[in-house]
Parts: C-alpha cells; sequence; structure tokens
C-alpha cells in the first residue's frame, strides 16, 4: 500500500512537471494570441456597438445604431455583391489555371527551370506595388501596353467603365494564379506514381486517370488552394484601390474598400467596425466546413 | 492544482500588462506641454511640398533650432494614405506625433484632435488660407502650401488656331454642332465653360479629324476627393454651390450643367476613355505627352510641364490662364499641433518660425508654394506661375462651405458623381444621391 502511495505520488509529480512545461512553453503563443488576435478582436467588436467618430471620441455604447446604419446604406449591399461576384469569378478562374499549370509543369521539358521561376515572379510583388505598376504601364498616354497595343493597330482603352471590371479580374488571376498553381503542383509532386501506374495498366487513359485519380487524391490540396484563395480574394483591396478607388461611382468597390473609405474617409469607426464585424461573422461558418473537407479528405486519401 | 491556478493567474497578469501598454496614451484630456526643448515630431507626405518642408527643417535644425533648443524630424508617409494614418492616431489619442499633416479640407473633423494655435502671427497669409483653416472661431493650422487651379494649355496650337482664318471657320462650324451657335475662337483667358466644351470638340480627333492633338483635354474623373474640388470649379463656375443657408444644393440647374458637360465630354471622345481613372499624375502624362491639347490642372503642375528634362515634347509650349468660368477652389495644406503631444511647446517654437517669411522664403526656393502673398510676389523669378498663383487666389479663389463634414462631402460626392461624370449614370438621378448624401453630412 506504501509503495503504491509513493508511486501514485511520482505520477503527480511527474504530471506536475509535465504540465508546468507545457504552460512555460506556450506561454509566448498564448501572449501572441492575446496581444495580437484576442484583443483587436474584442476592441473591434466592442467598437462597433460604439459612437466612434473622429468628431465624436466619446465612445459610448450605442446598441445596434451602427448595424442598422450600416444596413440601411445602400454601399455596403453594392460591395458585398460585388466583392462576391468578384471574388467567385477570380477564384474560379485561378484554380483552373494553376491546376492546368501545375499539369503542364508537372512534366520536364526545357527550360521549365527558368519558365517556373518566371511564373512564380508575380507573387513576390506586393499587391500596392503591383497596382502602381500597372497604372503606369497601362496608362493610355505613356503605358507600354497600349503603345505596344497600337502599334498593331488595337485601339484599347483599358481604364473606361466598360473594361476596367474585366481588366481587374485579368490582373487578379495574373498576380494570383501561380499562388494556386504552386499549391497544386506541391501535391501533384507528391503524388504516389504508383496510382497512376496502376491505372495506366488498367487502361485509363489521360483524362479518366486525371478525374478518377489524381482529383480525388488531390481534392485536400484543391480545397486548401480553393480556401487561402477564396478568404485573399474576399479581402482585395491594394490593387483595386491603386487603379479605381472604387470607381467609377461605386461600380469596384470591395467590402475592403468600403470598411477603409468609412474608417478613415469618413471617420466613422463604430460603422466601419461593424461592417467588419458582419463579414467576419458570415465568413466564419464556412471555416469548420472547408476545414473539415480538407481533412476528411485528407483521411480519405490516406485509407 | 495550485501551482497549475498560480500558472495560469501569472499568464493573464503578464497578459493584462501588455494589453494595458497597448492601450497607453488612450486616456486623459490632451499631453503635457513638455519642457519646450528636445525632438519634436512631424509628419508629412512625400513630393514637392514635404520635399520643401524637409529643407525647411534642415535649415531649422542648423539655426534657430539651435537656439530653441528644439530639433525637428521629419516622417514622410505615403502621398495617399498620409491623413488615413493621421486618423487612425489621432482614434488612439496618440503623442507619437507632435505635429499633424492637415489641409483645409480636413480640418473641421480633425479639430478634436488639434491645439487652437492662439499665439502664433498669422498676418502674413493669403486671409482666404487662413480663414480655410479656422474651424468655430479657433485657427487649429498654419497654412502651408497654397493650392488653386488653372488652365494648362498649348499655346502654340491655340495660336495657330487664332491666326488661320480655315481653322477658325472649321472651329465655328464645330461651335455651331456642339453648341447650337457659331462661336469664334478666343484666347483661353476669356473663355468660359462653353468656350472649354467647343475647344475640347475642336482639338478632338473624334469630331475634328485633322485636329493636331488626340485629345481636347483630360477630365480627372476618377472617384477621388481631390478630383471632386476640381469638378466644384466647374459648379461653381455655372454660379452653383454646395448648399444654400444649410440646405443642400445638387439639384439645381448649376449642377446639371456641371455633370452633364464632363459627360458630354466624355462620352463624345473629347477626353481620353481612360480619363475615368484619371487624376492628378496621368493628367500630366496626358499633356506631357502632347497627346491633349488643355487641361483643368492644379497649380503645382505648371513648373513640371515647362521643365525640359521632364517634358521635352511641351516644354516651351505650355501657357497657363484661369480656369474657364473664372473660378478656382483654393486650399491650403497645413500643419497643426496634435493636442495629444507631449512637447507643445517646444513644436510651438517651430510653429511660429514657419510663420515667418524668412521660413516661408526657404520653403518657396525649396520648391514649395506658400501661402504668403509678399513671398510669391518676391519669389516670381523661381516659379513662373507663382506671380499668377497670387492674382488667381485674390481674384478668382473660393472655398467651399466649412462644416466638420466637409472632408467626408468631397468623397462622397466623387463617389456618387463619378460614374456620372463618364456617362456610366444618369446625371438626375446621381446628383438626387448626391444631395441627399451631402444633405445628411450636412445635417450631423
Amino acid at each position: 500500500m506504501p509503495h503504491t502511495v509513493e508511486r501514485a505520488k511520482t505520477i503527480a509529480a511527474e504530471r506536475h512537471k509535465r504540465t508546468f512545461a507545457a504552460t512555460v512553453l506556450s506561454l509566448p503563443l498564448i501572449l501572441f494570441a492575446a496581444v495580437f488576435v484576442l484583443y483587436p478582436l474584442a476592441s473591434g467588436a466592442l467598437t462597433a456597438f460604439q459612437s466612434s467618430t473622429l468628431l465624436d471620441q466619446s465612445n459610448e455604447l450605442n446598441g445596434i445604431d451602427n448595424f442598422v446604419s450600416l444596413f440601411r446604406s445602400d454601399g455596403f449591399a453594392k460591395a458585398a455583391g460585388f466583392t462576391v461576384g468578384f471574388s467567385a469569378i477570380v477564384v474560379a478562374l485561378e484554380m483552373v489555371l494553376g491546376f492546368a499549370l501545375a499539369l503542364v509543369m508537372n512534366r520536364a521539358f526545357p527550360g521549365k527551370k527558368l519558365f517556373f521561376t518566371l511564373l512564380l515572379l508575380p507573387i513576390m510583388i506586393a499587391p500596392a506595388l503591383l497596382g502602381v505598376m500597372f497604372r503606369l504601364l497601362l496608362n493610355g498616354d505613356i503605358g507600354a501596353l497600349p503603345t505596344l497595343l497600337e502599334s498593331v493597330g488595337l485601339s484599347v482603352s483599358l481604364f473606361s467603365p466598360d473594361s476596367v471590371v474585366p481588366l481587374l479580374v485579368v490582373l487578379d488571376v495574373l498576380q494570383w494564379t501561380p499562388f494556386t498553381f504552386l499549391i497544386i503542383y506541391a501535391g501533384l509532386q507528391s503524388l504516389p506514381k504508383e496510382l497512376l501506374e496502376a491505372s495506366a495498366m488498367d487502361g485509363a487513359g489521360y483524362f479518366r486517370s486525371l478525374f478518377s485519380v489524381v482529383v480525388p487524391v488531390l481534392k485536400p490540396v484543391l480545397f486548401a488552394a480553393f480556401f487561402l484563395r477564396a478568404i485573399d480574394a474576399i479581402r482585395t483591396f491594394d490593387v483595386i484601390y491603386v487603379l479605381t478607388a472604387g470607381g467609377p461611382g461605386t461600380t469596384t468597390t470591395t467590402l475592403s474598400i468600403f470598411i477603409y473609405k468609412t474608417a478613415f474617409e469618413a471617420g466613422d469607426f463604430g460603422k466601419a467596425a461593424a461592417a467588419a464585424l458582419v463579414v467576419l461573422l458570415c465568413l466564419i461558418p464556412f471555416v469548420p466546413f472547408i476545414v473539415r473537407r480538407i481533412s476528411s479528405t485528407g483521411m480519405e486519401a490516406r485509407r | 492544482m495550485q501551482k497549475n491556478r498560480a500558472l495560469t493567474l501569472g499568464a493573464i497578469a503578464v497578459s493584462a500588462a501588455l494589453l494595458a501598454g497597448c492601450s497607453t496614451g488612450s486616456g486623459g484630456s490632451g499631453g503635457s506641454d513638455g519642457s519646450g526643448e528636445g525632438t519634436v515630431k512631424l509628419v508629412a507626405w512625400p513630393g514637392p511640398e514635404g520635399d520643401a518642408m524637409a529643407e525647411v527643417v534642415d535649415a531649422y535644425n542648423a539655426g534657430q533650432g539651435k537656439e530653441d533648443g528644439v530639433e525637428v524630424e521629419v516622417t514622410l508617409l505615403s502621398r495617399q494614405d498620409t491623413f488615413s494614418k493621421e486618423t487612425a492616431l489621432m482614434a488612439s489619442k496618440s503623442s507619437d506625433v507632435d505635429i499633424y499633416w492637415t489641409a483645409s479640407y480636413n480640418v473641421g473633423q480633425f479639430a478634436p484632435s488639434l491645439e487652437p494655435l492662439t499665439d502664433i502671427d498669422t498676418s502674413a497669409y493669403f486671409p482666404v488660407a487662413a480663414e480655410g483653416l479656422t474651424y468655430e472661431g479657433e485657427l487649429y493650422a498654419l497654412p502651408l502650401d497654397v493650392s488653386n487651379h488653372f488652365l494648362l494649355y498649348r499655346k502654340d496650337l491655340i495660336d495657330a488656331l487664332l491666326s488661320n482664318p480655315a481653322a477658325q471657320a472649321e472651329y465655328e462650324k464645330i461651335s455651331e454642332t456642339v453648341l447650337g451657335e457659331a462661336r469664334a475662337p478666343k484666347d483661353p483667358s476669356e473663355w468660359d465653360l462653353d468656350d472649354f466644351k467647343v475647344a475640347a470638340a475642336y482639338f478632338s480627333q473624334s469630331t475634328n479629324p485633322d485636329s493636331p492633338t488626340e485629345y481636347g483635354t483630360i477630365l480627372q474623373a476618377k472617384n477621388l476627393l481631390y478630383n471632386t474640388m476640381i469638378w466644384n470649379d466647374v459648379l461653381w463656375g455655372y454660379g452653383g454651390n454646395w448648399e444654400e443657408d444649410g440646405k443642400a444644393a445638387l439639384t439645381s440647374d448649376a449642377a446639371k450643367k456641371a455633370v452633364q458637360l464632363y459627360a458630354d465630354i466624355y462620352e463624345n471622345k473629347w477626353t481620353s476613355p481612360d480619363s475615368a481613372q484619371a487624376e492628378f499624375p496621368e493628367t500630366q502624362a496626358a499633356l506631357q505627352s502632347g497627346d491633349t491639347a488643355f487641361a483643368i490642372q492644379w497649380s503645382a503642375a505648371f513648373a513640371a510641364l515647362n521643365d525640359p528634362e521632364q517634358s521635352p515634347d511641351v516644354a516651351g509650349k505650355i501657357a497657363i490662364a484661369p480656369v474657364p468660368g473664372g473660378q478656382t477652389h483654393v486650399h491650403a495644406l497645413a500643419v497643426s499641433l496634435n493636442k495629444y503631444s507631449e512637447n507643445k511647446d517646444a513644436a510651438k517654437k517651430f510653429l511660429s518660425f514657419l510663420a515667418t517669411t524668412d521660413a516661408m522664403t526657404q520653403y518657396a526656393e525649396a520648391g514649395g508654394i506658400p501661402a504668403m502673398p509678399e513671398v510669391l510676389e518676391a519669389k516670381a523669378d523661381i516659379n513662373p506661375a507663382f506671380a499668377q498663383v497670387s492674382d488667381s487666389i485674390s481674384e478668382y479663389g473660393f472655398s467651399e462651405p466649412v462644416f466638420p463634414q466637409t472632408f467626408q462631402a468631397y468623397s462622397k460626392l466623387a463617389e456618387d458623381l463619378s460614374g456620372a461624370w463618364v456617362g456610366q449614370s444618369d446625371v438626375d438621378e446621381a446628383l438626387e444621391t448626391a444631395n441627399a448624401n451631402l444633405q445628411e453630412l450636412l445635417d450631423r
């Protein structure tokens, strides 16, 4: 009996040591989360329920006034509509093109390394800087691209109201397709060769193997690429703001631009925080769904 | 178990201490005045004004600053986002910066975060510049750089038109189509807004295939608050205003004419289709390329257009005239004292220095356009536009109504009207929306 008590004490002491070590080791993460995640989140959520403007810095609680004002203004709905439409188009294009490029790059060919490097360049450049570059490059009077097109008899006005939305789609696809490509390419590289060899032995052609073997196995990777790009597309700000500032009118105003203008041009921090909170609450339900898809398909693939 | 609880409490305590650190400076009603010596931090934006300010600061630090025991540090933020970053600092009641970069159009909005400047002599400034920085009877900023608009035009092309009878006949024919009356071409200093419209058509290849330029003008039609300031010249030029007796007046005939003028110019391709996203740099590029005959542009643009290095194709050919319609928006870029600064006395020493003609002479020599008529006239040899800036502000200058939401009004008007400027939305509907939104801002 004394032996058992002694043993229990030893086990308890060990457990305390482990708990102590775990607490100490996780302290930096707890602090990081507290300072950079929880505090800003809580502060933002609180601001959404306060009267907080540059002219009225009293920060008094005003219930749901900011939300009422937000939903009464048609700017928020328009921005949400544009953001969803824009994101859906660019993410779809980037997934398809990224996948196609990954399939091309998954084979050996001369100059592959150089092509690979060039392909990744756009994601190395800060989006705001890319916006400034495009602004110069596409300027009708001094830009290289319009001059080049004119030299072959094509006269286009890339910033006119009719072409500005397609232009923004093209620029986003140019910048972010390399991102989806990189993720999918990494997935393809880790694909067991035996799987493809087995499907070939079964007599499956290229497309049959692609859709019946490659795509199902790559599902977690595809979901991850889709998820990361979708989140980023919904947050789109820099390039569009630099090129159009959300116009003409509000034609190209994304939710991020709407929130930025509400906070920093209108000086209405309460309403901007309310808009940010609504966006967050709309996005949160998708997170567990996507994560579940990534995890479950990953498990299926491993089975 | 107790040890665990102690650890958890410890973690919370450290987190709380960190969070408390994050909120430093967010309370209280204002900073201290400080010792009157030490470092003063000033925010500016890049470009000619920030560069000129940096030179004035260097001169101050090397001379007067040593006597005052003050050294000024300049932080240049981005031109696009200086006010946004300052807004964030003001919202957090930060004392990180002592002197903010402000302007006539946001001083009303920023006033709750600024210290009134009561002891500084402002007699050397343009009265309109100082008035534009006065809110509820208190001066909240010192005028630094004054901005207005001119018509910048190709003198060689206008001279050719005025000396060629065949070209004049063609101009009158186009005028008949555009205005319904045969107007003869005039010197741009005599243009009204109808002359502006006919000339835009005459110098555009879409209407006149023999035009020496592809486009008559370039409209700054991007959804940007600074472009509202330029459109306001047209609104005021037609006899309009933002409001009358506190009531928004954007459904007036003048406002309809002002939007319609932009829409007509855009839809008839008398401006580049890309001008839907144009602002200051695009307008400069259009004039520098030689593809455009004239534009309403900011006063700061003139020197660069006549500089052979920066504008080899048009230097020496660009002349300056008042804005057609005889009205120009005027605003002053300015410097203001942060209410939450902890070194106000030292900052005030530097601000007093800035308000002298000596400091503003240095500012002019460094490339700025000071808001002091005496300095502009004395330094006309530096920039040929200086004398005209001085005359123009006194003769044609107007300032928009000053109310706390002035800055928001500029942005909102750009948002509501920029679609109609380029024919994308209906003029009447856009003005109805703009009027309702302006009224809401006036009522706040």
